[in-house]
């Protein structure tokens, strides 16, 4: 055991509150709790640990390695390094979700440079960092790359902030990293000429995701990349990455269990066809598959030879028709997570009931969101058919231009797994398709049958009756997200009452007021955020909230030409910190 | 007094007595267009009841709904003006379909063409225009900047719609200037055509 300069100060029988325990003798040395806590991971089980009592608070502190922070404005940088002294990995949530959906202003906020500031000067052996919906400077990268010597994972998911010089720190400077994914983060002013910076003898890489770069990268240089990193498991490049290309890769990295291809379209010779579907029939470790840019039906068959162990095929770049879904999928008989486009409609969903009975997920995107024909993508039939093959289903995000409660009641009892319930009907306060009624039915269902439910979104026309069934049946629900939806202040009060782990709440263009918000003062606090835009409050109610719960920071953004006394956008979240100093002048806060 | 806002092609503004009449004419012109779509020859008006109105929103909600609806998007790319800024709730890096790939099939045509490879993709010089084929429900999206030639556009678009193995030459494209009329693709120069096209039709010859 290291000695700590911390730990002396604290002897067993120094401890005044032992939590009803008036012999010493009976406690345990530091050095045992220390050692078993150590064992465990799951930062909700340490953040309970730590409220025992104080030996365990400080134990647990003492031998906490990985941080989560969901809300990064929940606490300062300062406060953490005071309690946590052996930090190794960190993850770090940001923005609300819905700026994902460009309805924050561009510089809102949660820029990592000052956490990363305070990891340099606290936690010099910090290993991996892993950002969602945070914004991150070429000036940040640099800090990070030549702050941590042992660094070794890097994870952006939704970011933006960087370009290639930020990159090219990274890639220069960290001789150890293991990952680097940039997944979905923001991309569009970033070069490709970071993948070239890592030096020759760079062999360490594991994981490696580009795939939404705009930019090439330097193909010589990846191919050289790849095959010196024997370790690598995890393989996802951009769409300029041709087949021939890719095919090269994957004879360099047999043993990769992820991949996602470049485009999927391609002048082949009949040679070079052999040869990728050769490469792909090697390719015995694929568990997760995804890319596929324009593939068709003439390059899919390539894929066939490494279908069969994989569990996750993501088709969401992929523009297919149902037949093409269908022969696809019959290679496939050990899916568990299935993204597809609408495109398959619900003849294609019919093929994922019948070919893949262990599917738990499935998502389905619209291929064209804006574009309001009706008479495209999927309907109420194809998620039936999905409910009748596929009973273990447990997460499903589902965008459509038609459902109806039957369709939705009958679902949940063929399913009543349901932990995520994502229904997207995308024309805004549409009825039942076949009713007309509204679709608070279905809702009801989903919160009555699916005990387990933790993730609802709500879409469709829906009145008060709906949130009243999701108070009273939806009692593990933590995460709501309503749209267009609701008749009065009743139906969110329904849901502050009635819904005890309730911790995100986000609410878009509903008629609930500040009677509604006030509604759950209480509650609040025990949530990780609320997001309100478009609904009926006023900046009264706002600083009401504000003034009557100091621990709550309440936020309004200002849209341009709203006038002083709608607050069109609110965000209200607990924190320990107090308000936020880096906002910027269109958001307020109270 | 309850207003129950209907769309239809047809230009009923005589909606009841309403003081904003101005406002609600243009509210409900932005739901027609972005509804419906201009190029839908609708025979039998489709109406659908889009929002009911009680008294008590209108009060508190009206101005801000309007206000709301016309203040769009004008950093929304996507090209249909009057849509809801971040919905359907679809992520904004999330591409649009059909105009992503920069290579193109090349069974039956001379050049092949990158669009460039500066990442023009997603880049904000793009020119999305609309394009649909003949027979073919979904219409797609395609970005102008990035081709240099009808060749390489048109057999761009035979991919996209999934129908590689036909040739350039069997297929006619159109496209609607900016005055709206409908004009057979190829007369004018390639850099005019890419900037007066707002929409594009893909034909089989002989039709």
């Amino acid at each position: 055991m290291n000695p700590d300069p911390k730990k002396s100060k604290v002897l067993p029988s120094n401890l005044p509150n032992s939590n009803g325990s008036s012999h010493p003798h009976s406690l345990f040395p530091d050095e045992v709790l220390e050692k078993v806590l150590s064992l465990i991971d799951s930062h909700k089980d340490r953040n309970s640990v730590s409220l025992v009592c104080k030996d365990w608070y400080n134990a647990e502190r003492w031998t906490r390695s990985n941080l989560f922070i969901g809300n990064c404005y929940s606490v300062s940088p300062e406060i953490v390094a005071r309690r946590f002294a052996k930090i190794k990995s960190v993850r770090l949530k940001g923005k609300p979700r819905f700026s994902d959906f460009n309805m924050l202003p561009r510089d809102w906020g949660a820029n990592v440079h000052s956490w990363l500031v305070m990891f340099a000067k606290a936690y010099p052996f910090l290993e991996e960092l892993r950002l969602k919906r945070m914004t991150v400077s070429d000036e940040s990268m640099e800090l990070l790359a030549k702050s941590f010597p042992q660094f070794r994972a890097l994870s952006l998911s939704s970011c933006d902030g960087f370009t290639d010089d930020g990159l090219k720190a990274i890639t220069t400077h960290c001789g150890n990293l293991t990952e680097l994914d940039i997944q979905d983060s923001v991309t569009v002013d970033v070069g490709g000429g970071w993948l070239s910076c890592f030096p020759e003898n760079f062999s360490s890489l594991e994981i490696l995701n580009f795939s939404s770069l705009n930019s090439e990268v330097s193909f010589e240089a990846l191919e050289k990349l790849v095959s010196r990193c024997r370790s690598l498991r995890v393989l996802k490049v951009n769409e300029n990455i041709t087949l021939d290309q890719l095919q090269r890769l994957l004879v360099h990295a047999p043993l990769l269990t992820e991949l996602s291809t470049g485009s999927f379209l391609q002048e082949l010779t009949p040679r070079q066809y052999e040869d990728i579907e050769s490469a792909f029939g090697n390719s015995k470790n694929l568990q997760v598959l995804s890319g596929l840019w324009d593939a068709t039906s003439f390059y899919l068959p390539v894929l066939y030879g490494a279908c069969s162990g994989l569990t996750f095929l993501n088709l969401s770049d992929a523009v297919l028709q149902s037949g093409e879904l269908a022969k696809l999928l019959a290679h496939c008989p050990n899916l568990r997570r299935l993204w597809v486009i609408d495109t398959v409609e619900d003849k294609g969903l019919e093929a994922v009931g019948s070919s893949c009975p262990l599917l738990e997920e499935l998502r389905v995107f619209p291929v064209d969101p804006y574009d309001l024909d009706h008479r495209h993508g999927v309907t109420e039939m194809g998620f039936l058919a999905v409910s009748r093959g596929c009973r273990k289903l447990r997460y499903v995000l589902y965008f459509c231009r038609r459902m109806t409660n039957a369709a939705v009641v009958t679902i949940v009892q063929n399913c009543p797994d349901f932990t995520h319930f994502r229904l997207c009907i995308m024309n805004p306060r549409q009825p039942d398709f076949l009713t007309n009624e509204p679709m608070d039915e279905a809702f009801g269902a989903v919160a009555k049958n699916c005990t387990k439910l933790r993730r609802l979104s709500v879409s469709g026309l829906l009145t008060d009756t709906t949130f009243e069934y999701i108070g009273k049946y939806a009692k593990n629900l933590e995460t709501l997200s309503v749209a267009f939806a609701g008749s009065s202040d009743r139906g969110m009060q329904c849901v502050l009452e009635g819904c005890p782990k309730l911790r995100k709440l986000e609410i878009r263009d509903c008629p609930f007021g500040n009677a509604a918000l006030l509604s759950g003062l209480k509650k609040y606090e025990m949530m990780r955020s609320l997001w309100m835009s478009a609904c009926n409050l006023t900046m009264k109610g706002c600083r009401l909230l504000a003034r009557e719960m100091p621990r709550l920071n309440v936020e309004v953004i200002k849209d341009d030409g709203s006038d002083e006394i709608q607050a069109d956008k609110v965000y209200v979240y607990r924190s320990v910190a107090g308000p936020r100093q880096d906002a910027p002048s269109v958001v307020l806060t109270l | 007094m309850e207003l129950q806002l209907e769309l239809a092609l047809s230009s009923s503004s005589g909606r009841g007595s309403d003081p904003n009449q101005d406002c609600n004419r243009r509210r409900k012109r932005c739901f027609d267009t972005a509804f419906l779509g201009v190029m839908e020859s609708v025979d039998s008006p489709q109406t659908l009841p889009l929002l009911i109105w009680d008294e008590k929103q209108r009060s508190n909600g009206e101005l801000h709904e309007q206000k709301r609806i016309h203040d769009l998007a004008a950093s929304d790319r996507n090209v249909e003006d009057d849509v809801l800024v971040g919905w359907p709730p679809v992520k904004s890096w999330r591409k649009q379909f059909g105009h992503h790939s920069r290579r193109v099939c090349a069974t039956n045509y001379v050049n092949v063409e990158h669009g460039g490879g500066d990442g023009g993709g997603r880049g904000l010089n793009s020119m999305y225009v609309k394009v649909k084929m003949e027979g073919v429900g979904i219409g797609r999206k395609v970005d102008l900047s990035s081709h240099r030639s009808y060749q390489t556009l048109i057999a761009k678009l035979i991919a996209m719609f999934g129908k590689c193995e036909d040739n350039v030459e069997t297929y006619k494209l159109t496209y609607q200037d900016k005055d709206g009329d409908w004009v057979l693709a190829g007369d004018v120069p390639w850099e005019t055509f890419v900037h007066s096209a707002q929409r594009l039709k893909l034909q089989k010859n002989g039709y």
